[in-house]
């Protein structure tokens, strides 16, 4: 089987040198609401998806809203989606619209019985829309609710068994959930069911010390994709690759976008990691 | 109401309303506040905003500097959060909310420059449509012709102020010569903002030629357009300015 590659997550700043240097990369992921736009943008993901296979990563569909799916903005996304034929299509375990405002932000949900059934029937009718399955990525945390009661991982396997779709695992948001929240990060990759995972994400995280609100300093993981992946979570990323196989995998830039090559050479040591575990697996 | 609907709406007022009151009390604060946690997403939605309003609105924001204009946004997205995911068409009544500012009253050309950014970011975002070919017209007798109504390219916008915007804007942009001042006084601007391939441009137009097109823009019958256009200039010239459309591919198909 010819190994899993990584890509990079593509952003504006480095469309046009994409577009004429051509790199080696494996693959680019786009932010799909980014080019929802007839603009110049969309004719350069179509230039683009001639060279490079493509996967398409939702931001804004807001599967965790229990006031029910903007059946518009599906409608863009399935747009977008069926010319494109991307490799894959992934979207979030969370939510972003309540009231008809969209606020930016992938929001957390409790993992009650309740949102996983709003969560099974929003994702059910994406996949029936876009006539093909999708990936969902599991969120970076800062708040937990009282109440809610099943355990992250097992409430993405239960929506993957329950809907069909397949699981993004985002290995720096599990690092910086469990820091954050209190959770050992490689028990919680075990209790993912191994099956469903079609894609990792890699990014940075900033550690920031804030007001505890009790007067004390503590520290908190912010998942802002403004820096190198971090040691911790490279050791996290070979354990998944170990225990998912090799799969297709992301690096994610957002914050202070590095130079093209910087991207490509994070890319690198992805891939390296891949290769190898590749090897591994075929000895 | 559903516990998790409820939820999400206080999140909401948590968020947006600074009130805290009904989303606090369902979240875990050992080690952090439920405040302090709060803090986190409320920073993000405040940050990534701002930031979205800063990529539509640059010019505003480097007349009134990043720190003022900061401010302005978050006023604004407490009012006005962005009502779908698609960022980039978020911000169309920010340059009202700008001339309703009362901390932006001493700047009075402020709106309008916002005004010409929104129209150049629409513009860049429009959809193509094909250009209205010279034949089409051709075939039509003059009765037909006065009755029509002909559709301009959907990335158009014609943008009258009575400042001098267009002047305003090409001052404040990337290696633009800083001994230039602007004349605020010098009167105003009647600008056509347009995409040309993969780049929007603006010119400003004579006073007959932008009432003909901003009529056709607001979708009037070429009668009316040719009298708001007589009304600027009793020598407008209908063939001229048709011909002047058609070369500027500004016409497309019907439909689109």
């Amino acid at each position: 089987m010819h190994p899993a590659g990584c890509g990079i997550g593509l952003r504006a700043p480095h469309v046009t040198e994409v577009l004429e240097r051509r790199p080696a990369i494996a693959w680019l992921e786009v932010h799909a609401e980014n080019y929802m736009t007839s603009g110049p943008a969309r004719r350069a993901l179509e230039r683009l998806r001639a060279d490079y296979p493509v996967s398409v990563h939702g931001v804004g569909l807001s599967l965790g809203s229990a006031e029910g799916l903007d059946a518009a903005h599906l409608e863009r996304l399935a747009q977008l989606v069926e010319p494109l034929e991307p490799a894959r299509v992934s979207e979030h375990l969370s939510w972003s619209v309540t009231g008809g405002t969209y606020l930016n932000h992938l929001l957390p949900l409790p993992y009650t019985e309740e949102a996983l059934e709003v969560l099974c029937a929003h994702v059910t009718r994406a996949q029936e829309r876009l006539g093909r399955r999708v990936l969902v990525e599991n969120p970076s945390g800062y708040l937990r609710f009282r109440h809610s009661p099943i355990p992250e991982p097992e409430f993405l396997s239960a929506l993957a068994r329950r809907t069909g779709c397949g699981l993004l695992c985002d290995v720096n948001n599990v690092y910086v959930t469990c820091a954050n929240l209190g959770g050992d990060a490689a028990a919680w990759l075990d209790a993912l069911d191994p099956s469903t995972v079609g894609e990792i994400h890699l990014a940075g995280h900033a550690v920031n010390d804030v007001d505890g609100g009790d007067a004390a300093r503590r520290t908190i993981l912010i998942d802002d994709h403004g820096s190198p992946v971090a040691d911790a979570v490279w050791r996290l990323f070979e354990g998944a690759l170990g225990r998912f196989g090799t799969i297709p995998t992301l690096i994610e830039w957002d914050t202070d976008v590095p130079p093209l090559e910087v991207l490509l050479a994070e890319a690198a040591k992805a891939q390296r990691r891949l290769d190898t575990a590749n090897d591994v697996a075929a000895a | 109401m559903s516990p998790l609907r409820e939820l999400q709406a206080g999140f909401r007022a948590a968020l947006l309303a600074d009130d805290e009151r009904a989303v606090a009390p369902h979240v875990v604060d050992d080690g952090l506040s439920a405040s302090a946690r709060l803090a986190v997403y409320r920073h993000h939605v405040f940050a990534s905003l701002t930031a979205a309003l800063e990529a539509t609105y640059p010019v505003v924001c480097r007349l009134v500097d990043r720190r003022f204009f900061g401010w302005v946004a978050d006023q604004y997205v407490r009012v006005r959060p962005p009502a779908g995911p698609c960022l980039f068409e978020y911000g169309a009544d920010f340059p009202e909310f700008v001339a309703a500012f009362p901390a932006c009253a001493h700047l009075p050309w402020l709106a309008d420059v916002a005004r010409l950014e929104w129209a150049m970011n629409a513009a860049l975002h429009a959809p193509a449509a094909p250009a209205l070919e010279p034949e089409a017209l051709r075939a039509l007798d003059p009765a037909a012709l006065a009755r029509l109504t002909l559709r301009l390219d959907p990335s158009v916008a014609l943008l009258a102020s009575r400042w001098p915007v267009d002047a305003i804007w090409r001052a404040n942009q990337a290696g633009a010569n800083l001994t230039v001042t602007v004349d605020l006084d010098a009167g105003g601007a009647s600008l056509e903002v347009r995409r040309v391939d993969d780049d929007v441009v603006f010119r400003a137009l004579p006073p007959a030629t932008f009432a003909f097109r901003a009529a056709l823009a607001a979708g009037r019958t070429l009668e009316d357009a040719v009298e708001q256009a007589l009304d600027a200039d009793p020598a407008f010239d209908l063939a001229g300015e048709i011909r002047a459309l058609l070369d500027e591919r500004l016409l497309v198909e019907p439909g689109h």
